[in-house]
């Protein structure tokens, strides 16, 4: 894809504990266009996290080592760039909003304190310039009383403001990128509302490119444009959220959309896909998928299935559908 | 804020009172008096022992009933009058106020040397975990905090100033205090008492470090793009410091009230352990309690310095 701004190829991000290696990312594959969307899907422990922290390497290493792939942006390879650069790169270009405002903002500092250092490191400005545009963020986050909520500590804060300021602080320096890590999980439902209004208004007033990682189908429907479907560590199916939602693919996709509740039927009970996410220290051989998977022949239990195109927007990592195209052919 | 200062300083004068009332009975109660001292000298040279005994506490008012010298030793003390030492044979104030000087150098100075390489090792510690220079560090701290600071000294003693004879063997009190040969002087007693306190806050700032480097909030300082440098000296050790202001704070009192006894007495400085130790021999009660008393306050001033401190370190602490 010519327009894309981040290309994710063949990550792998594994992690070297004493109980043996954690692959916690293996051979995960996407790109990011200008101004989409792109939700990464897929139940907790599967690897969605640690894949975000990997753009910018900032998991803890040791253990966790970029062992294979690449992450282009603007033509460099995060993975094995200077840690110069890659400095340059957090928070000016690509920012991160965490899960959990409560311990990701730092206690002891004032969110203008929290807020000015990282404006002031990515740009040559002066202080009253830089509280300027704090408060010029926290006002478009709907905070009220920006320049007092500057002088606020995060205990003095409600949890959707601490989500909030975070928002605003990722924003600092108009980032190309934003990567959201689950941004309503930790809030309650009508924060979670206001949440994902502003991540709405994001891609329509900045045209912002958003990552946005999430397990509830529901936020996907509301604001994604392309999902990729992540199961241990992996991309297993990439496609418009219409089409996942339609005419899902991959046998975990379908799994997982017949898990969404629906109004108009009257199940006593929610569907559910039998069987636990593999542990990452010992993964399945071949596909990942095929102990829990229904459908799953002989090649599943032995051979990978790689990300190959069903149609022109959709992609999908399963044996059915090469099987299939070996067929055609 | 205010408020709660003049709150503590008042219970801090409470606590101060409680503690020189059952020195000054626990002192007075004792079988011996503070006259006996003259007594054995006037005894040896075959005069009338009981007469002079009757003339001296007379004299001092050591005839009247405890509780009479009680209020008596109270009064004074409220009109900045510390009472007569016997065995220096000068006022208690004049006493301490040429010796006090000499404490305060020694903790002071092994106070800054402490916590400046103790923290300055145990960041490095944490940050450099599970390396040559950590192990190096955690080996250094756990001998450190296995000697006594008695022992240590006679041993720096032993190796720098009676073998190598870098150092006089007792300290000289002919230098002024400011002088530079006084600094010198003073490292072997600074290395004595300072060495304990540093080797315990390199394992407390590692271990403060390493709860804090993994949390949450040091990530986001990276992914804004912050330095390492502010990562670690800002968002880290800031948070870090909580735990160790309690620690040195705590430690710094047990230095004022043991270590330094021990370690004036070990080098022959005239410190106020010096004092005090001759003072309880001598059963020169006015001084001991004097001492004590010092003592107290300085303790209590330091707790209360440590809550102060506190709301400055963290925002979350707010006294009513």
């Amino acid at each position: 894809m010519s327009d894309a701004i981040l290309k994710v190829d063949n990550l792998k991000t594994w992690f070297y504990t004493r109980r043996g290696t954690v692959k916690a990312v293996n051979g995960m594959s996407y790109s990011l266009n200008k101004g989409e969307c792109l939700c990464l899907v897929g139940e907790s422990g599967c690897g969605k996290s640690v894949s975000a922290l990997s753009l910018l390497r900032l998991f803890d290493s040791p253990p966790g080592r970029i062992v294979e792939g690449h992450v282009l942006y603007k033509g460099v390879d995060l993975v094995n760039c200077t840690p110069g650069h890659l400095r340059s790169v957090r928070g000016k270009d690509i920012a991160l909003v965490f899960q959990n405002a409560q311990a990701a903002l730092n206690p002891v500092f004032s969110i203008e304190d929290q807020m000015l250092e990282q404006i002031k490191v990515h740009y040559d400005i002066n202080n009253r310039a830089a509280i300027a545009k704090a408060q010029t963020l926290l006002e478009e986050m709907m905070i009220p009383a920006p320049e007092r909520a500057l002088k606020m500590y995060p205990h003095q804060m409600s949890g959707g403001m601490k989500q909030r300021a975070m928002i605003a602080m990722s924003l600092s320096c108009d980032p190309e990128i934003l990567i959201a890590d689950e941004p309503t999980t930790a809030v309650d439902v009508t924060i979670r509302a206001q949440i994902m209004h502003i991540f709405r208004r994001l891609k329509t007033s900045r045209n912002m490119s958003i990552i946005f990682i999430t397990h509830d189908l529901s936020l996907v429907r509301e604001i994604g444009d392309r999902v990729a479907v992540v199961y241990a560590g992996k991309v297993v199916e990439l496609a418009p959220v219409a089409k996942i939602m339609e005419e899902p693919a991959h046998p975990y996709t379908r799994g997982l959309i017949s898990c969404l509740p629906d109004i108009s039927s009257n199940l006593n009970r929610l569907p559910s896909i039998p069987g636990n996410t593999p542990n990452p220290l010992d993964l399945p051989p071949g596909c990942a998928f095929h102990p829990r998977c229904s459908m799953a022949m002989n090649i599943c239990s032995s051979n990978e299935p790689f990300l190959t195109g069903i149609a022109d927007d959709h992609m999908v990592a399963c044996h059915l559908y090469n099987a299939r195209a070996g067929e055609n052919k | 804020m205010r408020n709660y200062i003049i709150k503590r300083l008042f219970y801090s004068v409470i606590i101060a009172w409680g503690i020189l009332t059952v020195t000054f009975i626990l002192l007075r109660i004792g079988p011996s008096s503070p006259v006996d001292r003259y007594i054995l000298n006037i005894a040896a040279r075959g005069s009338d022992v009981e007469s002079v005994r009757q003339a001296i506490e007379a004299r001092y008012g050591l005839d009247k009933p405890l509780l009479e010298q009680y209020f008596d030793y109270m009064g004074n003390l409220l009109q900045g009058n510390w009472g007569w030492s016997f065995s220096a044979s000068m006022p208690v104030m004049d006493l301490i106020g040429s010796h006090w000087i000499y404490s305060f150098q020694l903790i002071l100075l092994s106070t800054i040397f402490a916590i400046l390489l103790g923290i300055g090792l145990g960041v490095l510690s944490a940050v450099k975990q599970n390396t040559r220079f950590d192990y190096a560090a955690s080996i250094f701290s756990f001998i450190g905090i296995s000697i006594p600071n008695f022992w240590l000294g006679l041993m720096l003693i032993m190796a720098f100033a009676v073998n190598l004879g870098m150092f006089k063997t007792y300290y000289d009190t002919s230098y002024s205090i400011w002088s530079l040969e006084n600094l010198r002087q003073l490292i072997l007693p600074v290395l004595a008492l300072g060495t304990g306190e540093l080797a315990g806050y390199v394992r407390y700032t590692r271990s403060s470090m390493l709860d804090n480097l993994h949390k949450e909030f040091v990530t986001t300082a990276r992914a804004k793009g912050l330095p390492e440098r502010t990562v670690i000296g800002k968002h880290v050790f800031r948070n870090a410091m909580l735990p160790l202001v309690t620690i040195i704070m705590f430690d710094l009192g047990s230095v004022v009230f043991g270590g330094a006894y021990l370690t004036e007495i070990v080098f022959g400085i005239p410190g106020l352990g010096q004092v005090s130790f001759n003072a309880i021999f001598a059963n020169d009660y006015a001084v001991v309690v004097a001492v004590t008393l010092i003592s107290t306050f300085l303790v209590l001033f330091i707790n209360l310095a440590t809550d102060i401190l506190y709301t400055y370190l963290d925002p979350r602490i707010r006294y009513e």
